[in-house]
């Protein structure tokens, strides 16, 4: 199994000896808001998961490098339909399968998702700036996050038209 | 209502005027960046600005300053959208003379309520 089941502490407590849970938060709710604001899904996240390998969750991700008073990674990553989906909500066209302007989405998503956690960090004082989002597609991607530590992947689950359930994977290395 | 979309992003332009057409705003003109912009301005009768900040060429906060010192085009009302909440970044806006700004993201009423409010401010 290359994930392992992650227990989150009390507030400001080590997350696996490495990661303060304080940490964790601004990264929930910048998803979860904009997921709401600019999609109008309610996201419900499931169970936070300690991943070992630094790879892509899904088949299209959207990574973004943070620095400052911290420095991280995070990695928004969906499966195709999740991210087709996003593409017709977001945009208001149809799209048969993955191509450059679902890319763009993706990208702007992970670069809205990234300055909603910065202005969450900063209400926290912590001040961060990141660099122009990347999207990569296809599976299990190699992704350098920066940081020693490991990898959280925030699952969550949102669902599409016909009624089936798609993810989306908030993963960050954040030290 | 005639509203200039401005962004580097053809994706993020359509996020724009789809978010637009749920307000029920149709007549909307794109541009790619500030030059581009001023291109249409030059040619288009334009009611409303919605200019994102980071772009190639001419940024937004480069092309809020050109459209408020020009007699004409300052009377548009304009509206910069930002990733980013920070404060430095809003108050070099405002200073400039911008009308609202928009953080993203943000919802079909969150948009409403800042093209009524530019409006206003902008006298119209």
């Amino acid at each position: 199994m290359p994930l392992i089941e992650l227990g989150l502490g009390q507030e400001n407590e080590p997350l696996g000896g490495e990661m303060e849970v304080k940490y964790i938060n601004p990264f929930i709710n910048a998803a979860q808001t904009v997921f709401k604001t600019m999609l109008n899904i309610d996201a419900k996240m499931g169970k936070p998961i300690l991943k070992n390998e630094k790879t892509t969750s899904g088949d299209i991700s959207g990574i973004m490098g943070l620095a400052g008073d911290r420095k991280g990674t995070i990695c928004i990553s969906f499966h195709d339909k999740g991210a087709l989906f996003v593409f017709k909500t977001l945009v208001g066209e149809e799209c048969e399968s993955i191509n450059p302007e679902v890319v763009d989405s993706i990208g702007e998503l992970t670069n809205i998702i990234s300055g909603q956690a910065r202005k969450e960090f900063e209400q926290t004082g912590l001040n961060l700036k990141a660099a122009i989002p990347m999207v990569v597609v296809g599976k299990n991607v190699e992704v350098n996050f920066i940081t020693k530590i490991p990898i959280i992947s925030l699952p969550f689950y949102f669902s599409i038209n016909n009624g089936t359930q798609e993810i989306m994977y908030l993963d960050f290395s954040f030290e | 209502m005639k509203v200039l979309v401005v962004d580097d992003f053809a994706t993020m332009r359509k996020i724009v005027k789809n978010v637009l057409k749920q307000i029920n705003i149709e007549n909307v003109v794109e541009a790619e960046n500030g030059k581009h912009a001023l291109n249409v301005l030059n040619s288009e009768e334009i009611d409303l600005i919605i200019s994102d900040w980071m772009m190639p060429e001419m940024t937004g906060i480069e092309f809020l300053k050109v459209c408020k010192e020009d007699d004409e085009k300052k009377k548009i009302p304009f509206i910069m959208v930002t990733a980013e909440g920070q404060k430095g970044s809003v108050m070099e806006a405002i200073k400039s003379g911008v009308d609202n700004y928009i953080v993203k993201p943000f919802t079909p009423d969150k948009l409403k309520d800042a093209i009524d409010r530019a409006r206003t401010r902008a006298g119209k």
